[in-house]
């Protein structure tokens, strides 16, 4: 059953109403989401304010992107940062604009607000950026995108630099359940000295539409992982060979698709049984179907057959663990079988597979596992579930530095409340408060989590290993 | 950017000769001829001034934008026909918008380079006088069958009639040089362009008036005698000179015009290029074969490159990158190239190209330089004169650029020109010609 108040409040009149009749009730806003693949300048000609403090160090790399992308820049004009962004956009043609940074902007809206705290030393110089976002909140477009840059804590020595560091992460999160109403997102990004290079690509991807969904959250951008290959804006898995599994339905197929839409050859991978699926999907996506219990000790085998068979010597370039069920039942209620079965699939099949898998990994390969929100704040019912799920954050987390070195990336999501035939399954009341709890008051969809797996598999996203992102409109439970 | 073509080949194209016809303003003395008439007096008057042996030619490699598809669209076929040269002449006809025939050239010269051909004639015309005006898609859906087919009967013409709404289907839509993805006019997008850079008005118009001034002292020192046909009308006229050309324009006189595309807008009709009737033509020949049948070669089509922009960005930016991207192509740094010619749109979007061919920035992210390609002020570029004097037969600019270069090489004494145009759909195309 669809979301009513979703699509009551697509209707402008029925938001009037609501209003004007002082109805407690907060329509929550269509979400803006991207209509085809990845676009050189996806931003093209829409404001971004741009604050910092005196000692931040990443204008360059903040001017880069957003002037990549076409956005026109307001910034202080006093400060020597603002050389970058006039050098960026003179070379785009959009030469960027004189912000005051502690009034209020007349008569603009912006998209995109970011303030760049990596120069903080001291919790006190935050003013600085309460008065930026104090100022600047109200003209954040629907849809807009609030984002905080500053240093990994556990990387700085002096205390009041790494309490200052972690209050950013707080005030992002709470700054996204004051935005999230409005359709906007609200991340930290913190960036590991010497990973400076690998942002640009990260803000052009939290910066898009592309992330509709993840709000609320901390990426962290190191350099951890050997950047080996170069990359273009647009079509990032031209080429690749990408293994999805559980990619019959929902959100898996969501994945295959938009993989297929920015060039890779999928695999769509699945269970026995769903030949008829698989077979059309992956002609759909010019890609090749693969039925084959992913719990059977020969899996990792039969994959690597079909790939020598369909893609000639090439090996594997994206792995993408999708295929998970579940089987809840109280504790006390649960017999072993329910335990087992959940428990082979979604985790010890993974480990398995990817262990034989990664012989065949090129440098720059890609993994990406389905983790959920019960791994991380559990869930009543679903200790068998739950516990897979969490499993599968500890073996990312672990993976991720011994494949560093070969330039592969190990990362996990999170998918909060997403609109499937599974959850369209629950009851009524159940239902209505899983979309309700999250600051974007409404349920994501498959092409939400589909984005964010493409973005992790991509090039672009040689910065981010061994972490786990929500996809979850910044969803209450376990934040 | 692209790695420095093989250059070891054996032939090379030359140009040895080119010719045009007046360039006139839409709706003046060439209304009565259309694009083929148009074409046609062009070569046969580089046929006068170039008098090759008709036995030798290989092909017709012509060019236009606005295609008369109700006549023929083959239409260097139909030059072919009514300038009387020989029947078994194969021809072809290309489009490219704005760069359609520096386009016919270069595909001239890469035939000619693998040894295809040896003479080739590479022109292109345009009749913006004669641009089609179409019937509504409905009135066509509902007439095709009918009239189209051979057992129809005055009933069923009668019947058609009464279906034939008259507000709907019989007034026609009016023709217009809209890009089709964004639906801006050409003169809107280089308005937006101009206030992207900061380009001002008496910037614009200073160049504009510089692109006059230029072209008048130099039909006047007789620079372009035996560049310019004369061109006979169907009225028994005989034209002999462009009419878009003010030698005697001035930055006052120009501040006088009022915006054109946008109410507090900075572009004119004075320093954007007019509606223009015309056609341009050259003749190649490998360098063997001009030197084997006494032909005198001009220059030697070094390089080129096209490229494509995005349309919702920055529509007429492309030379910025067809430019830098030709000159490599050819070996060669801005410092080898003696002399810039950049086709004039717009004055306007003339300046951003030179601002972006001297930014650091545009250089490094979108070519891949180390720095800018070259700090270029804009009495570097078109030494004499360009479109906005001349005029912009979009499908005949190319080759007129083309020809005049050439000339200049070869009089001058400079060694290499780079050539740049912008183009509708957002491309663009540069080439390098070299004294030979």
């Amino acid at each position: 059953m669809g979301d009513m108040l979703l699509e009551l409040g697509k209707k402008d009149a029925a938001r009037k109403v609501v209003k004007n009749l002082g109805i407690p009730l907060s329509l929550p806003q269509e979400l803006s989401r991207p209509a085809g693949p990845w676009e050189e300048m996806p931003l093209l000609d829409v404001d971004a304010a741009v604050g910092h403090l005196p000692g931040s160090e990443l204008a360059p790399q903040v001017a880069r992107a957003l002037g990549g992308m076409g956005v026109l820049v307001h910034a202080a004009a006093d400060s020597k940062k603002f050389s970058h962004y006039q050098k960026q956009g003179a070379a785009r043609g959009r030469l960027a604009k004189a912000l005051d940074m502690d009034a209020k902007p007349e008569g603009l809206n912006f998209r995109v607000l970011i303030f760049d705290a990596t120069g903080v030393s001291d919790p006190a110089e935050l003013e600085m950026m309460y008065e930026f976002f104090h100022t600047k909140i109200r003209s954040l477009s629907p849809c807009g995108r609030l984002i905080v840059l500053g240093r990994p804590a556990d990387q700085l020595e002096d205390v009041s630099q790494a309490a200052a560091s972690r209050a950013l992460l707080g005030f992002v999160k709470s700054a996204g359940k004051e935005i999230g109403k409005k359709g906007a997102t609200s991340q930290a990004i913190y960036v590991e000295k010497g990973a400076e290079d690998r942002l640009e690509p990260v803000l052009r991807f939290f910066l898009s539409d592309r992330s509709a969904y993840v709000s609320g959250q901390m990426v962290r951008v190191s350099a951890r992982v050997k950047a080996l290959e170069s990359f273009t804006n647009i079509r990032p898995l031209d080429g690749k060979i990408a293994l999805v599994t559980g990619a019959a339905r929902g959100i898996g197929e969501q994945i295959a698709r938009t993989m297929a839409g920015e060039g890779a050859r999928v695999i769509v991978m699945d269970r026995p049984g769903e030949e008829n699926l698989t077979a059309k999907l992956a002609r759909e996506i010019n890609g090749s179907a693969l039925n084959c219990d992913i719990t059977a000790s020969d899996a990792a085998k039969a994959i690597k057959d079909h790939i020598a068979e369909n893609y000639g010597k090439k090996g594997l370039d994206v792995i993408v663990h999708n295929a998970g069920v579940t089987r809840d039942k109280m504790l006390a209620n649960m017999d072993a079988d329910r335990w087992n079965m959940v428990m082979s699939i979604n985790l010890l099949a993974l480990i398995a597979s990817t262990r034989e898998l990664l012989e065949i990994m090129p440098d720059n390969g890609r993994i990406v596992c389905l983790s959920s929100i019960a791994g991380i704040a559990g869930n009543v019912g679903q200790t068998n579930y739950a516990a897979s799920k969490a499993g599968v954050i500890g073996f990312v987390e672990a993976l991720a530095p011994t494949v560093a070195d070969r330039g592969i990336t190990v990362n996990a999501v999170a998918p909060g409340f997403i609109e499937t035939q599974m959850t369209a399954a629950i009851p009524f009341a159940t239902r209505e408060a899983g979309r309700r709890l999250a600051s974007l008051s409404q349920g994501g969809l498959p092409q939400d989590v589909a984005q964010v797996v493409t973005f992790l598999a991509s090039p672009q996203a040689s910065g981010i290993t061994g972490g786990v992102l929500r996809i979850c409109g910044q969803n209450f439970i376990g934040a | 950017m692209p790695a420095k073509k093989n250059t070891a080949k054996p032939r090379r194209a030359v140009i040895v000769g080119g010719v045009r016809t007046p360039f006139i303003r839409a709706f003046g003395p060439f209304t009565q001829l259309d694009t083929i008439a148009l074409g046609t007096a062009c070569v046969k008057g580089l046929l006068n001034q170039f008098p090759v042996e008709w036995k030798e030619l290989d092909s017709l490699v012509w060019g236009g934008t606005i295609l008369p598809g109700g006549i023929a669209v083959n239409i260097g076929r139909e030059i072919i026909f009514d300038a009387g040269l020989p029947d078994t002449l194969e021809s072809y006809t290309v489009t490219r918008a704005c760069t359609t025939s520096m386009l016919s050239t270069t595909l001239a010269a890469a035939s000619i380079e693998r040894g295809d051909a040896d003479v080739i004639i590479a022109g292109g015309s345009d009749s913006t006088s004669n641009v089609e005006v179409r019937m509504p898609p409905t009135l066509v859906h509902k007439a095709a069958p009918v009239v189209m087919s051979a057992k129809s009967t005055p009933v069923d013409y009668l019947k058609l009639l009464t279906k034939i709404h008259p507000k709907n289907d019989i007034v026609p839509s009016r023709p217009s040089i809209r890009e089709r993805t964004t639906g801006e006019l050409m003169g809107e997008s280089a308005e937006k362009m101009a206030g992207m850079h900061g380009i001002s008005r008496e910037d614009q118009d200073a160049f504009a008036v510089q692109s006059h001034t230029r072209a008048a002292k130099a039909l006047a020192a007789g620079r372009f005698s035996k560049e310019i046909v004369p061109v006979e009308t169907p009225g028994g006229e005989t034209v002999y000179a462009d009419n878009i050309l003010r030698g005697d324009t001035s930055v006052d006189k120009m501040a006088r015009l009022k915006p054109a595309f946008k109410e507090d807008g900075t572009l004119t009709a004075g320093n954007s290029s007019a509606l223009t009737d015309g056609a341009s033509a050259v003749l190649m020949m490998s360098e063997e074969k001009a030197k084997a049948l006494g032909f005198t070669p001009l220059a030697a089509v070094t390089s080129w490159s096209y490229d494509a922009v995005d349309p919702n960005d920055q529509l007429l930016i492309g030379p910025a990158i067809s430019m830098p991207k030709a000159a490599a192509k050819a070996g060669m740094t801005a410092d080898d190239i003696d002399i810039f010619d950049i086709h004039e749109a717009f004055a306007a979007q003339v300046l951003c190209v030179i601002k972006m061919l001297g930014n650091d920035e545009f250089c490094q992210q979108r070519l891949g330089l180390d720095k800018a390609f070259k700090k270029l002020d804009p009495q570097d570029i078109n030494l004499l004169g360009g479109s906005l004097a001349f005029g912009h037969p979009f499908a005949a600019t190319g080759t007129r650029m083309i020809s005049t270069m050439a000339n200049e090489l070869h009089e001058s004494g400079k060694q290499s020109a780079l050539l740049g145009i912008c183009a509708g759909g957002a491309l663009s195309g540069a080439m390098v010609l070299e004294a030979v």
